[in-house]
């Protein structure tokens, strides 16, 4: 909006004989109405009564013609621009154009849908419906057939590595006869063999899940079209699915023996429902859980009487998928992005555990979050700069530093930063966000103010935005107990996180969502009973649990 | 001439959506918090637009805020507009004038208010039954900030003005730190040059430019503002129009090229395009007066205009009776009858939003900004508009005779004498769900139909109909038409937008500072009153009160007993101003005073002796505890309860309190400690405090139940208060009827030698029981004979309180003269060393009345409270104590000598 003007506005009238004349400046554009400024300036300048309508009148003519010239002179200061050549009628056009073709669909061109969008349209129908439990089957053979790729492959890999061994203590031994070099030679020989080893399966594996990638997603919209074709009589999908699964019997025959029924680890859990907000108080849902991280990943498949029966979870999730109830998972790991160490190789391992039939791999997943961290310290560096030069910084151009040493700088994750990855075959999460985090917490009185903290609310927006309902956070900010993690230090960090949460989740009504959500606190398995109980005892004392709305009937 | 037309006619009603385009992340504003969201600044900025009532405008109904900042506009609609009709007025200039003045009749009455159209299409010049013109999608321009709330640009191409276009559009920068950039401000002047390309548009029955492509057009329109040739001439000649020009009167040349001046300023405006000569002849023809006489608190005559229908006015068309009604009414059924906005769009494929794990962000930097986030294409702008079917409604309605539509409503007489009947006039069914709780009533279509139609003509009434309001307030307010009732409810008259610009809300004072401070804190979940247009209403409205009552000073609190009155009459300031200054001396006076501490130490006092009288359980057990009513019920009773409650609750709770006198809040505090009895008894002093730091659910429905049956059950003058407002003058009976005994104050009575007087505070603190006047005594005991009472209501049976009068004086004295009906219990004997009662014929008498009122009466001193205190201290209820004793009696004659039998 253009500067606000002060105008002199001059009116004369006549009190008792006597000529007054009440001169005040007034600012254009008003806003407020004529008739409050009129109230105003008969209240503040004690007009007499008869003058009254005559002030209100002048005053409106006033502001009418002020206002007007007001706003042609705006007007005219943007056309003066276009004439003086400052601005270009190009640009201008271009400009234009830009904001209907990118914001108005009469004017953009027409989206085309994506294979995409019409798969996620077909199996979120599917789901749905009484093909469920064939889809179910399907996927169940589909990774009965990846586990026995990855049987085969780590029981290679572990007998080589054996054989391996051997060769080597023996060479150690026999001192005389290899020299140094003889082993060096020995070793550089065997790692060639095991990367050879791990490349050729793991090229096969990758081979046989994009083939059952692309064979599911043919067959789930073959399924689709006929189905949606025949209404009446049995559905094609399902013999077809029978011919499938009988096919593939003879195989899973032979690995049920050796998969079976994984016994489910009892998980220490307790859930709260709390009203949080002053006077209008919206209800959530808190579970407190113990349990290993991945174990929310891990899929387990129960075998009952040779029925396969997925666990209700997994079908919570694939159900969900689609819609607007995501649940999501915060996986803390350190900043470098790839999956070769501790609990990023074993989250890795689970993924490929079975063939993710809607989205990318993790590794093609990565590099999009590489080209997105890269564009995301980009912006970083030019905001410094831009504050920098509010500053009027000496500190002109310093980094001189080489190419390639910028493009790893650029690739750089810092603390409190978080990747973000989707899957569609974990057990309960749809969605991982990967939280960067340094030791600088395992300091015993970090703030709210620390970066991880600042994190997770970061994570609640973004869950807010994108319909992730149900977040896991690790209570302690630590998926395993270490040495310095004592009784105090829990407590401590426990009352910490539990208290920054309950703000985020009052600050997210702010952001527009107002649905309920789910929010489960992870600790670390290895937590003794004693002190989940303490948790679960601070915890309603923080939340403040005990106002539930009682109605007696009477 | 003519007034507004209310009813609906052949109008419909329209849906359009659009996403509000979200901040940047993490932006402050000046204050330091975080901004508004997108869709609460327009959704706040809305509301202007709805009030905008003119016969040449379409009016707009409401506004929805969705999922992720998506908003929903429900305005008028008509079938008819200029770009379908094109063809008749090709070439007819004369039909084309008329046109062109009602449009810049409906203009110029926006510039008025301030309002640009700024997306001024033949689309949106609609017409109405008779033909005139409607102008519609007027209000985007403004609600959303000229702009700069939503991410798509607000205008047609082809139609927009070169000043517009070469401020260029407003932009949103995908990541933060963005630069302040001008806002595109458009003056009125603009729709002027896009009448003038529709006018000609139209008369050639061509469209502009039409084979070129976006950005072609878009520079041919800004080439204008570079050269100095004429645009009208420049046009012509691009489209060969020369020949056919000879066709068009040379007024309407004039008239047009007047339209597409280049120079912004020269161009006119629209208002003095409405004195250009071509209109002298229409300038007499066409006259469009509007005055909104359905408003009741005005001074203007409201009957001056109005005509009455001629007959034969709705023979002559088979209307459905509901196209008779208000639009905003038939949206409001329509509502109830099962529409929602968000299915219809869904259906029509508005809302296809992509599935939401396939739009996630790649990576999140620590400060929150998100990189990799692929757009949404739902949030693309679809201009489509979604008529609203109101086939349902219609199902729903259609066994409502048409007389239902025209209740009769009865003279004051009447009413008087209906009243021990009870208001049964309307149909069975009715009477029926207005039993129901409140929540399933305000969702009932038929019951919500009856009551809207009754209330809107009764507030046509207003303020004749006042009694006859209040009666059917009783029952419930229909939720529509709350504002305008609880003004009435609190007498607001005369000319309230009058009284409010005379006073000063602008000039900076002492308290701006911390009125500044409670606005974003207060009732902030609330989508109007967090708006910033929101703010800025209750801070004129504070302030407005703040300086009109120089005796008190602001207190925290004002805010959320001003946030009711403001989210009920958003539109009307004025108004809920008038009712907020209404509200304060009736229920808080003398509460804001600078040193405030007697008014609400006495209130405490009460509300403590009322715990007791109503509930001495609880009240021995938080007296024990050492949890006083000053630790928790200050704020309830400083904002009556607004500050406590959601608005949603607050407003059921207002529609009773309203119909209270001053002592009402007083038992709403006793229901909801009720309410959290069974909590309490368990709690120490700690979690007591800790369960009212933040106000634990209650059901609300339940509470005004219970405490309008508290309030019934206690004696007036228990309640008396010496601070309570004192009235200034008898008022004249007939402009307040009487119509209960409870809806008058104890304080508004005339004061004699039977009733109370002021206590002094440390003697109501020490005590624990409230006092009965000998004048209630004498009333509620009916020892005057029933025939003296002065409850008229239907319930007087069972609705008020039945009285047991114990006697505490020596046997002797008792049986020398005695309230006829009262039992004797000597204080000096009726105590056992530990504390319990005494055994005794007179024991067992009050021991099977329980239930009844208690009033003890002794002679003057302490020993009758004293005995009352005790009889709390073991569990009984409604124990109220005889003030100044027996001796008041004496001069009343009412004393008799007991018969022996009654000890």
């Amino acid at each position: 909006m253009g500067e606000v003007l002060q105008k002199n506005f001059v009116f004369a009238f006549s009190n008792q004989g006597t000529k007054s004349t009440l001169k005040v400046p007034i600012p254009i554009p008003l806003d407020t109405t004529a008739e409050s400024l009129a109230g105003r300036l008969i209240a503040a300048h004690n007009i007499p009564c008869y003058v009254e309508a005559d002030l209100l009148k002048k005053l409106k003519e006033f502001l009418a013609e002020e206002t007007e010239k007001w706003q042609d002179e705006f007007a005219e200061a943007a056309v003066k621009k276009l004439r003086s050549g400052s601005v270009s009628v190009e640009e201008l056009a271009r400009q234009w154009t830009k904001a209907y073709t990118k914001e108005i669909k009469q004017y953009s061109p027409p989206e085309e849908t994506s294979d995409e969008v019409i798969f996620s349209e077909v199996y979120h129908a599917l789901i749905h419906s009484d093909a469920l439990e064939t889809l179910f089957n399907l996927e169940h053979q589909y990774s009965i057939a990846v586990e026995e790729i990855i049987g085969s492959r780590n029981w290679e890999l572990e007998t080589t590595e054996k054989k391996h061994g051997k060769e080597m203590e023996q060479a150690l031994q026999d001192v005389r006869l290899h020299t140094d070099e003889h082993v060096n030679i020995l070793a550089q020989k065997h790692f060639e063999k095991s990367q050879e080893l791990e490349v050729k399966w793991n090229k096969e594996l990758k081979e046989l899940q994009n083939q059952q990638k692309r064979e599911y997603r043919e067959w789930v919209m073959k399924v689709y079209e006929d189905s949606s074709k025949r209404l009446e009589g049995t559905p094609a999908y399902v013999q077809k699915v029978r011919a499938l699964s009988r096919s593939s019997s003879d195989r899973s025959s032979l690995t049920q023996t050796d998969v079976g029924p994984m016994p489910p680890e009892p998980r220490l859990e307790e859930s709260f429902t709390v009203h949080l907000g002053a006077q209008l108080k919206t209800m959530h849902n808190l579970r407190l859980l113990c349990a290993d991280v991945l174990d929310l990943c891990r899929h387990r498949i129960s075998n009952l009487g040779g029925l396969i029966v997925p666990q209700p979870q997994r079908l919570q999730t694939a159900m969900s998928l689609y819609s607007n109830n995501l649940c999501g998972l915060i996986l803390l790991v350190d900043n470098r992005l790839n999956f070769y160490t501790g609990i990023k190789r074993d989250f890795a391992r689970i993924c490929e555990n079975s063939t993710d039939f809607h989205f990318p791999d993790l590794e093609s997943q990565f590099q999009h979050v590489e080209e997105s961290v890269i564009e995301a310290n980009k912006w970083r560096a030019e905001r410094k700069l831009n504050e920098d030069g509010d500053r009027i910084s000496v500190k002109s151009s310093s980094s001189g530093s080489s190419e390639t040493q910028g493009e790893e700088k650029l690739k750089r994750m810092q603390n409190g930063d978080f990747y973000i990855t989707k899957h569609s075959n974990l057990s309960e999460v749809h969605v991982v966000f990967h939280l960067v985090s340094d030791d600088s917490v395992k300091n015993g009185d970090i703030s709210s103010r620390h970066p991880l903290i600042l994190a997770i609310r970061n994570v609640l927006k973004v869950c807010s935005r994108n319909d992730v309902t149900t977040l896991t956070i690790p209570l302690l900010l630590a998926h395993e107990m270490s040495e310095e993690m004592t009784i105090p230090w829990c407590m401590k960090r426990a009352e910490l996180v539990f208290k920054c949460v309950k703000g985020f989740m009052m600050e997210m009504a702010t952001w527009g969502d107002s649905g309920s959500k789910t929010i489960q606190f992870l600790v670390p398995k290895e937590l003794s009973e004693d002190m989940f109980h303490a948790f679960s005892n601070m915890l309603p004392q923080i939340f403040r649990v005990n106002n539930p709305l009682v109605i007696k009937s009477s | 001439m003519g007034v507004i037309s209310e009813c609906m006619d052949n109008a419909e009603l329209s849906v359009i959506t659009f996403a509000a385009a979200s901040h940047p992340n993490d932006q402050c504003g000046a204050n330091g918090l975080p901004l508004t969201p997108n869709s609460i600044r327009i959704l706040g900025l809305f509301q202007k637009v709805k009030s905008q009532k003119h016969p040449r405008l379409c009016r707009y109904i409401d506004i929805e805020r969705g999922k992720h900042e998506r908003l929903m506009v429900v305005s008028e609609f008509h079938q008819r507009n200029l770009k379908k009709d094109a063809r008749t007025f090709k070439g007819e200039s004369e039909k084309l004038l008329i046109v062109a003045y009602e449009v810049l009749e409906g203009l110029s009455h926006l510039n008025d208010q301030g309002i640009v159209h700024r997306s001024l299409t033949p689309e949106c010049i609609q017409f109405d039954k008779q033909g005139h013109v409607k102008l519609a999608g007027y209000g985007l321009y403004h609600m959303t900030d000229q702009g700069t709330s939503v991410a798509f640009p607000i205008g047609s191409p082809a139609y927009l003005s070169p000043e517009v276009l070469a401020h260029g559009p407003s932009l949103i920068k995908e990541h933060g730190f963005t630069e302040s950039v001008p806002k595109p401000y458009s003056s009125p002047k603009c729709d002027v040059w896009s009448l003038g390309i529709i006018l000609l548009e139209t008369f050639f029955g061509i469209r502009l430019w039409y084979q070129k492509s976006l950005s072609e057009l878009l520079k041919k329109t800004l080439e204008f503002t570079k050269s100095d040739v004429e645009p009208f001439k420049h046009i012509i000649d691009e489209h060969n129009l020369g020949l056919k020009l000879q066709s068009m009167p040379q007024n309407l040349q004039d008239f047009i090229q007047n339209c597409l001046t280049g120079s912004v300023s020269k161009r006119s405006s629209p208002k003095q395009l409405l004195q250009h000569q071509v209109f002298c002849r229409h300038q007499n023809v066409i006259k469009t007066p509007y005055i909104d006489l359905l408003y009741p608190f005005s001074a203007k005559l409201r009957c001056e205009e109005l005509e009455m229908p001629k007959e034969g006015d709705f023979e002559d068309e088979h209307e459905e009776p509901i196209r008779r009604r208000p639009l905003e009414e038939v949206y409001y059924l329509w509502q109830r009858a099962g529409g929602d906005l968000e299915s219809i769009l869904r259906k029509a494929e508005l809302l296809k939003a992509k599935p939401p794990v396939t739009i996630l962000p790649h990576f999140v930097i620590e400060d929150g900004e998100t990189f990799g986030q692929s757009r949404d294409s739902s949030d693309l702008l679809d201009e489509t508009v979604i008529l609203l079917n109101l086939d349902q409604l219609r199902q729903r309605l259609k066994d409502i005779p048409e007389e239902a539509y025209y209740p009769l409503l009865e003279d004051e007489n009447s009413i008087q004498g209906n009243m021990q009947a009870g208001p049964e006039q309307n149909s069975e069914e009715t009477s029926e769900t207005s039993r129901l709780p409140l929540v399933i009533k305000e969702k009932d279509v038929e019951y919500q139909f009856h009551r809207i139609i009754l209330f809107s003509r009764l507030l046509k009434g207003y303020p004749f109909k006042r009694p006859h309001l209040l009666k059917e307030a009783r029952v419930d307010i229909p939720p529509l038409v709350r504002g305008h009732v609880w003004a009435a409810l609190l007498e607001v008259e005369g000319d309230v937008q009058e009284q409010y610009d005379r006073i000063d809300k602008e000039t900076p004072t002492a308290t701006d500072r911390q009125i500044e401070v409670d606005i974003p804190r207060c009732h902030q979940y609330n989508e109007l009153l967090s708006s910033p247009a929101g703010h800025a209403k209750l801070k004129r409205i504070l302030k407005a009160w703040v300086i009109s009552n120089p005796q008190y000073v602001y207190w925290q609190g004002l805010d959320s007993l001003c946030a009711p009155f403001l989210y009920l009459n958003f539109n009307d300031e004025a108004l809920a101003y008038a009712c907020l200054a209404k509200f304060i001396p009736k229920y808080l006076h003398n509460f804001f005073l600078k040193d405030n501490s007697a008014v609400i130490q006495e209130y405490l006092a009460v509300f403590s002796n009322l715990i007791a009288f109503h509930d001495p359980e609880l009240f021995n057990h938080l007296d024990e505890i050492g949890f006083i009513p000053d630790l928790y019920s200050i704020p309830w009773f400083l904002t009556m309860y607004a500050h406590v409650f959601p608005l949603h609750k607050i407003v059921h709770l207002w529609d009773t309190l309203l119909l209270g006198n001053s002592s009402f809040p007083l038992c709403i505090g006793v229901a909801i400690l009720k309410q959290l009895k069974d909590r309490l008894l368990t709690f120490g002093f700690n979690e007591c405090i800790l369960l009212f730091s933040d106000m634990p659910e209650i059901a609300i429905d339940t509470c005004v139940q219970e405490s309008i049956k508290i309030f019934c059950m206690t004696p007036k003058s228990s309640l008396y208060r010496q601070h309570a407002k004192q009235p200034a003058k008898p008022e004249p009976v007939m402009s307040r009827p009487n119509i209960s005994y409870y809806s008058t104050d104890y304080h508004d009575q005339p004061q004699n030698e039977l009733s109370l007087d002021p206590i002094p505070l440390e003697e109501l603190k020490s005590e624990r029981c409230p006092r009965i006047s000998a004048e209630d005594l004498i009333e509620l005991g009916e020892l005057k004979g029933p025939a003296q009472t002065k409850s008229p209501t239907k319930r007087s049976r069972e609705g008020k309180p039945k009285l047991l009068m114990i006697d505490v004086r020596s046997e002797e004295d008792y049986l020398r003269g005695a309230v006829g009906g009262s039992i004797n219990i000597p204080h000096s004997t009726a105590f056992s060393a530990d504390g319990s009662l005494v055994p005794c014929s007179a024991l067992n008498k009050l021991n099977s009345c329980r239930n009844l009122v208690k009033v003890i009466i002794g002679n003057k001193g302490r020993t009758a409270s004293n005995f009352a205190g005790d009889l709390v201290r073991l569990g009984y209820s409604k124990v109220c104590v005889l003030y100044k004793g027996i001796d008041v009696l004496r001069p009343t004659g009412l004393l008799v000598v007991p018969s022996t039998d009654l000890r």
